[in-house]
């Protein structure tokens, strides 16, 4: 975890070069090149997986925030890292959770790797500056879970939300009160050349 | 006599977590690295033997681990999980009480699991796996004796703190049945925690929620009406996702009668989708019933919580000591998210400490019962003690007030309990005298008006408890005390009249049950013993007017039908009795006193094949009651089986040893077959008990006289006549004797 948190300090005072190759695919395979649209706020990347029970309930929850935050201009993006969460299993987990955001298949773990995430649940908070886009948080969505087995029956605090609302009032964003609890990202084989 | 009795609070806790982990380095000696760690070879048998009866397709468990490739999906978690002791799910430290069924890893294993995840996940020689378990989505012990499905489908919503609701399933038999097994299919088996399973004897629940029982009802423990005999919560009915089959040992299956409900209470966690729940409970009966009767028990001190805020180590306890010898089959702690270490363990006679369980770490998520082993002797003397810490501070993550604030005993989740159920069955009783499960039962409820003398249901239960025990007067005056808080409780009033007629009080059991009447004009219970009191006072006219008024407002009462009859043939009118007993029957075809007049009916109008069939139905319904056998017996002599006839003395006399005239007519019936030796012991028997029964010496005597031992003829006649010196019979025997 140490180790974590230190990466994490250090992506957040770097700026993230913008990607030359597509991000990732949507569900008809068409990549994905831009995942901050003009004029977005913040770009929220919720990592998730179709088989992740503590992902899975907090489903709700991120439609949630993307409801109250888009009008503030905060583009709310699914992002399926596991190499066994394929286009069609997607699409049937979406419709059996009635999910109608936007997915991204994570095909190279691109995304995964530009935000650190390593579980799923994990969200990831990006702005957008002229170098392009910086990270200013990353972690748990909520203080819930505090490990496995470890849960409160209702958040007291939500991480996320108050990361939300520190950028949308130009504050500096806390850091997550805890670690992210959920299941392990899968590493995709490939390899990779990012930075 | 019918008498409403107790009221058991049966508690269907359910409830959720608290878990305080302490996160602990593993001090597993590891052995040297000498080989590769697999999954074929020393994973597999693990996960086989502790994770898929869960983790498998279709399962509780939220993903499979079946194979290789889902092993390998969850790797990191399988190490975070079981270093934790998160998983499998078992509380109890081990050592405190040998469970059965115990699921705790060894650290062994648990380091095994790193040390494979350390290294790669290797699968290592697939041939070298067991064979993969087969798990079915079915019954597993094949097709139910009876299926129960909920009502109503339940849409469980996708997020928020998880749900507790209590589902009522009506047994829909005519029949009464023993239960060996149950099993519940509850439709998605990944959102229930863990389900309990109440039988409510009187359908009191679905009353009290008329309009909305199909649908379920919200609540974590629930409160239900035994009815009207004692008949105490005698099974854990508790299912959990690993243990979806309940099978009861040997000679102890629980019982459904006509009328009862089963109350399925369940623990359900959001998903993140909305789900439907179409929960069925599967019974599986046997024929043979129940010969062993355990009760449950319970130790509780809901009165002293009043945990402040912010203290992490309150401590409730309390304490029971056991009148009767006790085998304990089974342990259900139960507390809400604040428990934090629960201990339960008993003192025995000697000074002995048993542990009978301990939870360091309570998480109400992972709740369960515990069967032990096997049972544990409890010798009379034995002190039950329950100690639970809880802890009200915002470190416990379980804490669902934040910030904490002070919380007391109730049914919400934010409220707390402490209870420890013990199924207890009491041995070494003596036989032949009451319930053993009455003296616990008493000892379990002084207890409670200890704790609380304002405790109503307690007296209430504690009456009931010294009216079965045979102690009419205590139980009147604690029927009184109850009556100084509800002067109108008109069930109170009918026990009241009830232990005051066992008492020889019939004017205060008739002003009592007059009361009650007076309160409740629909009081069925004591309109029917009110009645019956006018009958055993041979008050038949009033008798008649009672049953015929009490059919108005308790229409398709059988008693009320028999009871009448009973009264009609007090007065001579035999024929309407009859018509009274065949409406009774027909609404009852169990009905004890319409099938016993039916058979001495058919007696008296020669019909024994008749007479035998019916007094059959009776000595089923009531094995124990000797007059039946009587007739029985001369229904057999009636027909000319005469061995049928024997057998049923036999039976009336195991019966009713001390019964005099039972010995002799067993004695005249030997005789009449010729069994002369056997008549003349029976009669002497029947003669010790009653020595001053001229008949007998002088029936004694003609056995005597026949078998040709005329000198103790002689004195038998001799005995009859000093007595009674004008009993003519004995005489002329005697002349006989002395001028054959």
């Amino acid at each position: 975890m140490a180790s974590r948190g230190a990466l994490i300090l250090f992506c957040s005072l770097a700026l993230v070069a913008r990607a030359a190759e597509p991000f990732g695919t949507d569900l008809n395979g068409h990549p994905i090149e831009q995942i901050a649209p003009d004029g977005a706020k913040a770009v929220v990347l919720f990592f998730a997986a179709s088989d992740c029970p503590i992902a899975n309930r907090y489903i709700p929850e991120i439609e949630r925030l993307d409801h109250e935050f888009a009008p503030d201009g905060v583009r709310f993006w699914w992002v399926y890292p596991n190499p066994a969460d394929t286009a069609a299993i997607i699409r049937r987990h979406d419709e059996e959770f009635h999910i109608h955001a936007a997915a991204v298949l994570d095909t190279e773990q691109r995304l995964t790797r530009m935000a650190h995430a390593t579980v799923t649940p994990e969200v990831a908070v990006f702005v957008a500056s002229s170098d392009g886009l910086r990270e200013v948080y990353m972690g748990r969505i909520d203080d819930r879970y505090l490990a496995l087995g470890q849960e409160r029956p209702a958040a007291t605090q939500h991480d996320l939300e108050m990361a939300l609302r520190a950028v949308l009032a130009h504050r500096s964003v806390p850091k997550p009160g805890g670690p992210a609890v959920g299941c392990s990202i899968v590493p995709r084989p490939t390899p990779h050349n990012e930075p | 006599m019918r008498l409403l009795r107790s009221i058991s609070i049966a508690c269907v806790c359910c409830v959720f977590l608290i878990c305080l982990h302490t996160r602990r380095a593993i001090h597993a000696e590891e052995a040297p690295v000498t080989q590769p760690v697999t999954w074929s070879r020393q994973i597999v048998p693990i996960v086989y033997q502790n994770c898929t009866t869960c983790h498998h397709p279709g399962g509780a468990g939220p993903f499979s681990l079946l194979t290789y490739e889902d092993a390998r999906r969850r790797g990191p978690q399988m190490v975070q999980a079981t270093q934790s002791r998160y998983m499998p799910p078992w509380l109890p430290a081990p050592g405190y009480g040998d469970f059965a069924g115990a699921r705790r890893l060894t650290d062994e294993q648990v380091a095994l699991i790193r040390r494979w995840v350390e290294s790669g996940m290797p699968e290592g020689d697939a041939s070298a796996a067991p064979q993969r378990p087969h798990y079915d989505a079915t019954w597993q012990l094949g097709k139910p004796d009876l299926v129960l499905t909920i009502e109503r489908p339940y849409t469980l919503e996708a997020s928020g703190t998880d749900v507790f609701r209590n589902f009522v399933l009506p047994y829909p038999l005519a029949a009464t049945h023993f239960i060996r097994a149950m099993e519940i299919l509850p439709s998605v088996p990944a959102v229930v925690h863990h389900a309990n399973v109440l039988i409510d004897r009187t359908a009191s629940y679905r009353r009290q929620h008329p309009t909305d029982w199909k649908d379920g009802i919200s609540g974590m423990e629930l409160e239900v009406d035994a009815g009207n005999t004692f008949d105490p919560d005698s099974h854990f009915l508790f299912w959990k996702p690993d243990t979806p089959v309940l099978e009861e040992p040997d000679g102890m299956p629980w019982r459904l009668d006509p009328g009862n409900d089963l109350i399925l209470n369940m623990h359900l966690k959001p998903s993140g989708k909305p789900e439907t729940i179409t929960a069925q409970i599967g019974l599986y009966f046997t024929p043979q019933p129940a010969v062993k009767h355990p009760m449950l028990l319970q130790l509780e001190d809901d009165r002293d919580l009043d945990i402040p805020a912010g203290d992490r180590n309150f401590v409730v306890q309390d304490e029971l000591k056991l009148p009767v010898d006790v085998e304990a089959f089974g342990i259900y702690p139960h507390a809400h998210y604040l428990g934090k270490e629960l201990e339960g363990w008993a003192i025995l006679p000697d000074g002995e400490r048993k542990w009978l369980i301990r939870i360091p770490n309570w998480d109400i998520d992972r709740q369960s019962v515990y069967r032990y082993r096997d049972p544990v002797f409890l010798p009379r003397g034995t002190v039950l003690h329950m100690h639970y810490v809880y802890d009200n501070s915002k470190d416990n993550v379980h804490n669902p007030n934040a910030p904490p604030i002070r919380v007391r005993a109730g049914n919400r989740s934010v409220d707390e309990m402490a209870h420890l159920w013990l199924q207890v069955l009491p041995v070494n009783t003596p036989k032949g005298g009451p319930d053993p499960r009455l003296p616990l039962e008493q000892a379990w409820m002084e207890h409670r008006l200890a704790q609380n003398p304002e405790d109503t249901i307690a007296l209430y239960n504690l009456a009931s408890t010294q009216a079965g025990l045979g102690h009419a007067a205590e139980a009147a005056a604690t029927y009184r005390k109850l009556l100084a808080v509800h002067p109108d409780d008109a069930r109170t009033l009918n026990s009241l009249g009830a232990a005051l007629e066992s008492a020889g009080d019939w004017q205060g059991a008739a002003d009592a049950y007059a009361q009650a009447i007076a309160q409740e004009p629909s009081a069925c219970d004591a309109r029917f013993n009110l009645a019956e009191l006018e009958l055993k006072r041979n008050e038949f006219a009033q008798a008649q007017d009672r049953f015929r008024a009490m059919l108005g407002p308790c229409p398709g009462d059988a008693e009320a039908h028999s009871g009448l009859g009973v009264a009609l043939l007090g007065t001579g009118d035999s024929a309407s009795a009859q018509a009274e007993f065949e409406r009774g029957l027909e609404l009852d075809p169990a009905n004890f006193t319409a099938l016993y007049h039916l058979g001495e009916i058919a007696i008296e109008a020669g019909q024994p094949e008749r007479a035998i069939d019916l007094l059959q139905k009776a000595a089923a319904q009531r094995p124990g009651d000797v007059d039946t056998r009587e007739r029985l017996a001369m229904a057999f002599a009636q027909s000319g089986r005469v061995e049928g006839s024997l057998a049923q003395l036999r039976e009336a006399v195991r019966l009713a040893p001390d019964d005099a005239n039972l010995h002799s007519l067993l004695s005249q019936v030997l005789a009449g077959t010729g069994r002369l030796q056997q008549a003349i012991e029976e009669q002497g028997r029947a003669l010790r008990l009653q020595p001053k029964d001229a008949d007998g010496w002088n029936n004694l005597g003609v056995l005597q006289a026949r078998t040709g031992n005329t000198a103790e003829a002689r004195t038998d006649f001799q005995r009859a006549l000093q007595l009674a010196p004008d009993h003519a019979q004995a005489r002329a025997n005697l002349a006989r004797l002395s001028h054959p």
